[in-house]
Protein backbone atom coordinates (compact mmCIF):
# COMPACT_ATOMS: atom_id res chain seq x y z
CA UNK A 1 0.00 0.00 0.00
CA UNK A 2 1.48 3.31 -1.08
CA UNK A 3 1.78 6.10 1.45
CA UNK A 4 -0.78 8.89 1.07
CA UNK A 5 0.29 11.71 -1.24
CA UNK A 6 0.44 15.32 -0.12
CA UNK A 7 -3.08 15.88 -1.48
CA UNK A 8 -4.43 12.83 0.36
CA UNK A 9 -2.69 13.89 3.55
CA UNK A 10 -4.21 17.33 3.37
CA UNK A 11 -7.68 15.93 2.68
CA UNK A 12 -7.29 13.62 5.69
CA UNK A 13 -6.09 16.40 8.00
CA UNK A 14 -8.92 18.66 6.81
CA UNK A 15 -11.56 16.00 7.57
CA UNK A 16 -9.93 15.32 10.94
CA UNK A 17 -9.93 19.01 11.88
CA UNK A 18 -13.61 19.37 10.96
CA UNK A 19 -14.50 16.31 13.03
CA UNK A 20 -12.45 17.58 15.96
CA UNK A 21 -14.07 21.01 15.76
CA UNK A 22 -17.45 19.29 15.93
CA UNK A 23 -16.36 17.34 19.03
CA UNK A 24 -15.14 20.61 20.57
CA UNK A 25 -18.51 22.23 19.87
CA UNK A 26 -20.54 19.32 21.29
CA UNK A 27 -18.55 18.50 24.41
CA UNK A 28 -16.99 15.37 22.89
CA UNK A 29 -20.37 13.83 22.04
CA UNK A 30 -19.43 11.65 19.03
CA UNK A 31 -23.08 10.77 18.34
CA UNK A 32 -23.69 14.36 17.24
CA UNK A 33 -20.72 14.28 14.82
CA UNK A 34 -21.46 11.01 13.02
CA UNK A 35 -21.50 12.54 9.55
CA UNK A 36 -18.12 14.21 10.01
CA UNK A 37 -16.77 11.05 11.59
CA UNK A 38 -17.59 9.03 8.49
CA UNK A 39 -16.04 11.65 6.22
CA UNK A 40 -12.94 11.56 8.45
CA UNK A 41 -12.86 7.75 8.18
CA UNK A 42 -13.30 7.93 4.41
CA UNK A 43 -10.43 10.41 4.00
CA UNK A 44 -7.72 8.74 6.09
CA UNK A 45 -6.03 5.34 6.25
CA UNK A 46 -7.45 3.21 9.06
CA UNK A 47 -4.14 3.24 10.91
CA UNK A 48 -4.09 7.02 10.91
CA UNK A 49 -7.61 7.19 12.31
CA UNK A 50 -6.54 5.05 15.26
CA UNK A 51 -3.51 7.25 15.68
CA UNK A 52 -5.47 10.51 15.50
CA UNK A 53 -8.11 9.22 17.95
CA UNK A 54 -5.36 8.46 20.45
CA UNK A 55 -3.72 11.76 19.69
CA UNK A 56 -6.97 13.62 20.41
CA UNK A 57 -7.28 11.82 23.75
CA UNK A 58 -3.75 12.80 24.56
CA UNK A 59 -4.22 16.42 23.52
CA UNK A 60 -7.41 16.69 25.58
CA UNK A 61 -5.65 15.20 28.57
CA UNK A 62 -2.76 17.58 28.10
CA UNK A 63 -5.11 20.55 27.88
CA UNK A 64 -6.85 19.50 31.08
CA UNK A 65 -3.60 18.77 32.83
CA UNK A 66 -2.10 22.11 31.89
CA UNK A 67 -5.23 23.91 33.02
CA UNK A 68 -4.81 22.18 36.40
CA UNK A 69 -8.17 20.42 36.16
CA UNK A 70 -6.78 16.92 35.98
CA UNK A 71 -7.62 14.68 38.92
CA UNK A 72 -5.91 11.28 38.90
CA UNK A 73 -8.65 9.45 40.85
CA UNK A 74 -11.34 10.61 38.46
CA UNK A 75 -9.41 9.42 35.43
CA UNK A 76 -8.84 5.99 37.00
CA UNK A 77 -12.55 5.46 37.58
CA UNK A 78 -13.34 6.67 34.08
CA UNK A 79 -10.95 4.33 32.32
CA UNK B 1 66.02 47.56 38.43
CA UNK B 2 68.38 47.66 41.37
CA UNK B 3 70.50 50.37 39.77
CA UNK B 4 67.48 52.44 39.11
CA UNK B 5 66.38 52.12 42.67
CA UNK B 6 69.71 53.08 44.14
CA UNK B 7 69.83 56.53 42.56
CA UNK B 8 66.77 58.19 44.12
CA UNK B 9 67.33 56.33 47.37
CA UNK B 10 70.82 57.83 47.83
CA UNK B 11 69.58 61.26 46.90
CA UNK B 12 66.77 60.98 49.37
CA UNK B 13 69.20 60.25 52.22
CA UNK B 14 71.29 63.26 51.31
CA UNK B 15 68.24 65.45 51.31
CA UNK B 16 67.15 64.04 54.62
CA UNK B 17 70.52 64.94 56.25
CA UNK B 18 70.33 68.50 54.99
CA UNK B 19 66.78 69.03 56.09
CA UNK B 20 66.98 67.39 59.49
CA UNK B 21 66.04 70.10 62.00
CA UNK B 22 68.18 70.85 64.99
CA UNK B 23 67.40 68.56 67.91
CA UNK B 24 65.18 70.42 70.32
CA UNK B 25 66.34 70.70 73.88
CA UNK B 26 65.29 67.88 76.15
CA UNK B 27 62.23 68.81 78.14
CA UNK B 28 60.76 66.82 80.95
CA UNK B 29 57.16 65.80 80.60
CA UNK B 30 55.30 63.37 78.43
CA UNK B 31 53.93 65.98 76.09
CA UNK B 32 57.28 67.03 74.72
CA UNK B 33 58.40 63.42 74.34
CA UNK B 34 55.27 62.64 72.38
CA UNK B 35 55.56 65.71 70.25
CA UNK B 36 59.08 64.95 69.08
CA UNK B 37 58.52 61.78 67.18
CA UNK B 38 55.48 63.29 65.56
CA UNK B 39 57.47 66.22 64.25
CA UNK B 40 60.23 63.92 63.29
CA UNK B 41 57.80 61.92 61.14
CA UNK B 42 56.38 64.96 59.47
CA UNK B 43 59.89 65.94 58.43
CA UNK B 44 60.71 62.50 57.17
CA UNK B 45 57.50 62.42 55.13
CA UNK B 46 58.55 64.04 51.86
CA UNK B 47 61.77 62.03 51.36
CA UNK B 48 59.82 58.79 51.83
CA UNK B 49 57.68 59.64 48.76
CA UNK B 50 60.11 58.63 46.04
CA UNK B 51 61.16 55.54 48.01
CA UNK B 52 57.60 54.35 48.28
CA UNK B 53 57.01 55.09 44.62
CA UNK B 54 60.08 53.06 43.69
CA UNK B 55 58.96 50.15 45.77
CA UNK B 56 55.53 50.31 44.24
CA UNK B 57 57.09 50.45 40.81
CA UNK B 58 59.25 47.41 41.49
CA UNK B 59 56.32 45.50 42.89
CA UNK B 60 54.17 46.46 39.93
CA UNK B 61 56.85 45.46 37.43
CA UNK B 62 57.41 42.18 39.23
CA UNK B 63 53.68 41.53 39.34
CA UNK B 64 53.30 42.38 35.68
CA UNK B 65 56.13 39.96 34.89
CA UNK B 66 54.47 37.20 36.87
CA UNK B 67 51.11 37.95 35.30
CA UNK B 68 52.62 37.96 31.84
CA UNK B 69 54.29 34.61 32.44
CA UNK B 70 51.03 33.18 33.73
CA UNK B 71 49.13 34.48 30.71
CA UNK B 72 51.71 33.04 28.35
CA UNK B 73 51.53 29.66 30.08
CA UNK B 74 47.79 29.74 29.93
CA UNK B 75 47.76 30.65 26.24
CA UNK B 76 50.14 27.81 25.50
CA UNK B 77 47.97 25.38 27.43
CA UNK B 78 44.87 26.63 25.64
CA UNK B 79 46.60 26.20 22.29
CA UNK B 80 47.60 22.65 23.19
CA UNK B 81 44.05 21.88 24.25
CA UNK B 82 42.70 23.35 21.02
CA UNK B 83 45.08 21.15 19.02
CA UNK B 84 43.93 18.07 20.90
CA UNK B 85 40.33 19.04 20.35
CA UNK B 86 40.87 19.57 16.65
CA UNK B 87 42.55 16.18 16.41
CA UNK B 88 39.66 14.50 18.23
CA UNK B 89 37.17 16.32 16.00
CA UNK B 90 39.07 15.29 12.91
CA UNK B 91 38.93 11.65 13.94
CA UNK B 92 35.24 11.94 14.80
CA UNK B 93 34.47 13.73 11.53
CA UNK B 94 35.77 10.81 9.55
CA UNK B 95 34.50 7.90 11.61
CA UNK B 96 31.35 9.15 13.30
CA UNK B 97 27.87 8.94 11.83
CA UNK B 98 28.84 7.04 8.72
CA UNK B 99 26.22 5.27 6.65
CA UNK B 100 25.79 3.50 3.35
CA UNK B 101 22.30 3.89 1.88
CA UNK B 102 20.49 4.20 -1.45
CA UNK B 103 19.14 7.56 -2.52
CA UNK B 104 15.72 7.91 -4.14
CA UNK B 105 17.31 7.43 -7.55
CA UNK B 106 18.94 4.18 -6.55
CA UNK B 107 22.50 5.50 -6.13
CA UNK B 108 24.62 4.38 -3.20
CA UNK B 109 25.38 7.26 -0.84
CA UNK B 110 27.65 7.41 2.16
CA UNK B 111 28.48 10.25 4.50
CA UNK B 112 31.70 11.11 2.71
CA UNK B 113 29.64 12.02 -0.40
CA UNK B 114 28.35 15.05 1.47
CA UNK B 115 31.73 16.39 2.50
CA UNK B 116 31.95 20.13 1.86
CA UNK B 117 28.20 20.57 2.26
CA UNK B 118 26.05 21.57 5.17
CA UNK B 119 23.48 18.86 5.73
CA UNK B 120 20.12 18.95 7.51
CA UNK B 121 18.93 15.44 8.19
CA UNK B 122 15.64 14.01 9.41
CA UNK B 123 14.65 10.42 10.16
CA UNK B 124 11.03 9.34 9.56
CA UNK B 125 8.79 7.20 7.32
CA UNK B 126 6.49 7.92 4.40
CA UNK B 127 3.34 6.46 6.04
CA UNK B 128 3.77 8.86 8.94
CA UNK B 129 0.44 10.50 9.84
CA UNK B 130 1.45 14.00 10.88
CA UNK B 131 4.77 14.57 12.61
CA UNK B 132 7.13 13.58 9.78
CA UNK B 133 5.38 15.66 7.12
CA UNK B 134 5.30 18.60 9.56
CA UNK B 135 8.97 18.26 10.40
CA UNK B 136 9.96 17.81 6.75
CA UNK B 137 7.93 20.87 5.84
CA UNK B 138 9.80 22.77 8.54
CA UNK B 139 13.15 21.46 7.33
CA UNK B 140 12.31 22.62 3.80
CA UNK B 141 11.33 26.05 5.13
CA UNK B 142 14.72 26.31 6.84
CA UNK B 143 16.47 25.43 3.58
CA UNK B 144 14.39 27.99 1.67
CA UNK B 145 15.05 30.71 4.25
CA UNK B 146 18.77 30.04 4.04
CA UNK B 147 18.67 29.90 0.23
CA UNK B 148 17.06 33.34 0.22
CA UNK B 149 20.01 34.87 2.09
CA UNK B 150 22.84 35.85 -0.23
CA UNK B 151 26.36 34.64 0.47
CA UNK B 152 25.42 31.55 2.46
CA UNK B 153 26.61 28.10 1.41
CA UNK B 154 23.85 25.76 0.19
CA UNK B 155 22.31 23.25 2.59
CA UNK B 156 21.51 19.70 1.54
CA UNK B 157 18.24 18.43 3.03
CA UNK B 158 18.14 14.65 3.63
CA UNK B 159 15.28 12.39 4.68
CA UNK B 160 16.26 8.94 5.96
CA UNK B 161 13.56 6.34 6.38
CA UNK B 162 13.23 4.20 9.49
CA UNK B 163 10.76 1.95 7.64
CA UNK B 164 12.89 0.20 5.01
CA UNK B 165 10.30 -2.58 4.64
CA UNK B 166 7.83 -0.27 2.90
CA UNK B 167 9.95 2.69 1.89
CA UNK B 168 11.84 1.40 -1.12
CA UNK B 169 13.59 3.63 -3.65
CA UNK B 170 10.37 4.26 -5.64
CA UNK B 171 8.32 5.09 -2.52
CA UNK B 172 11.00 7.52 -1.36
CA UNK B 173 11.16 9.17 -4.80
CA UNK B 174 7.38 9.66 -4.76
CA UNK B 175 7.48 11.10 -1.28
CA UNK B 176 10.44 13.49 -1.33
CA UNK B 177 9.56 15.26 -4.59
CA UNK B 178 6.47 16.68 -2.92
CA UNK B 179 8.59 18.60 -0.43
CA UNK B 180 11.62 20.11 -2.13
CA UNK B 181 13.38 19.51 -5.45
CA UNK B 182 16.68 18.96 -3.64
CA UNK B 183 15.36 16.86 -0.75
CA UNK B 184 17.24 13.58 -0.91
CA UNK B 185 15.49 10.44 0.30
CA UNK B 186 17.69 7.67 1.67
CA UNK B 187 16.70 4.06 2.25
CA UNK B 188 18.41 0.67 2.25
CA UNK B 189 18.27 -2.80 3.67
CA UNK B 190 16.94 -3.34 7.19
CA UNK B 191 20.55 -3.66 8.40
CA UNK B 192 21.77 -0.57 6.58
CA UNK B 193 18.96 1.55 8.00
CA UNK B 194 19.55 0.12 11.47
CA UNK B 195 23.23 0.98 11.22
CA UNK B 196 22.58 4.55 10.02
CA UNK B 197 20.01 5.15 12.77
CA UNK B 198 22.35 3.77 15.40
CA UNK B 199 25.06 6.18 14.26
CA UNK B 200 22.72 9.08 15.04
CA UNK B 201 21.20 7.54 18.17
CA UNK B 202 17.81 7.42 16.49
CA UNK B 203 15.35 5.06 18.14
CA UNK B 204 12.56 3.49 16.10
CA UNK B 205 10.10 0.68 16.58
CA UNK B 206 7.33 -0.49 14.24
CA UNK B 207 3.91 -0.88 15.84
CA UNK B 208 1.46 -3.78 15.28
CA UNK B 209 0.05 -4.33 11.78
CA UNK B 210 -3.67 -3.94 11.12
CA UNK B 211 -5.83 -5.82 8.55
CA UNK B 212 -4.43 -3.62 5.76
CA UNK B 213 -0.89 -4.57 6.85
CA UNK B 214 -0.53 -0.92 7.75
CA UNK B 215 1.43 0.15 10.81
CA UNK B 216 2.89 3.21 12.48
CA UNK B 217 6.57 3.46 13.29
CA UNK B 218 7.39 5.13 16.56
CA UNK B 219 10.68 6.99 16.32
CA UNK B 220 12.74 9.81 17.82
CA UNK B 221 12.14 13.19 16.26
CA UNK B 222 15.05 15.51 15.64
CA UNK B 223 16.60 17.41 12.79
CA UNK B 224 20.37 16.98 12.68
CA UNK B 225 22.87 19.48 11.37
CA UNK B 226 26.14 18.20 9.91
CA UNK B 227 28.90 20.63 9.01
CA UNK B 228 30.96 20.43 5.77
CA UNK B 229 33.48 18.17 7.57
CA UNK B 230 30.64 15.73 8.11
CA UNK B 231 30.67 16.38 11.83
CA UNK B 232 27.45 16.29 13.80
CA UNK B 233 27.08 19.93 14.85
CA UNK B 234 23.63 20.47 16.32
CA UNK B 235 20.14 19.03 16.52
CA UNK B 236 16.71 20.59 16.69
CA UNK B 237 13.67 19.09 18.38
CA UNK B 238 10.00 19.61 17.55
CA UNK B 239 9.75 22.76 19.62
CA UNK B 240 12.13 24.75 17.44
CA UNK B 241 10.61 26.88 14.69
CA UNK B 242 12.01 27.12 11.16
CA UNK B 243 13.25 30.66 11.96
CA UNK B 244 15.06 29.52 15.09
CA UNK B 245 16.73 26.66 13.24
CA UNK B 246 17.74 28.90 10.32
CA UNK B 247 19.30 31.37 12.79
CA UNK B 248 21.19 28.62 14.56
CA UNK B 249 22.46 27.13 11.28
CA UNK B 250 23.66 30.56 10.22
CA UNK B 251 25.56 30.99 13.48
CA UNK B 252 27.21 27.62 12.97
CA UNK B 253 28.12 28.62 9.43
CA UNK B 254 29.72 31.84 10.66
CA UNK B 255 31.74 30.02 13.33
CA UNK B 256 32.77 27.11 11.13
CA UNK B 257 36.48 26.33 10.64
CA UNK B 258 37.29 23.10 8.85
CA UNK B 259 39.43 20.62 10.79
CA UNK B 260 40.13 18.44 7.76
Amino acid sequence: MAAPSRKERQACWGARDEYWRCLDAHAEDAALCRRLRSSFEASCPQQWIKYFDKRRDYLKFKEKFEAGQFQPSESTTNS
Amino acid sequence: MLLLARGPKAKAWLWLCQLRPPVPPMTPGNEALHMRPRRHFSWQGPPQGPRLRTRLLITALFGAGLGGAWLAARAEKEQRRQQQRTEALRQAAVGQGDFSLLDHQGLTRCKADFRGQWVLMYFGFTHCPDICPDELEKLVQVVQQLEAKPGLPPVQPIFITVDPERDDVAAMARYVREFHPRLLGLTGSVEQVAQASRSYRVYYSAGPKDEDQDYIVDHSIAIYLLNPDGLFTDYYGRGRSAEQIADSVQQHMAAFRSVL
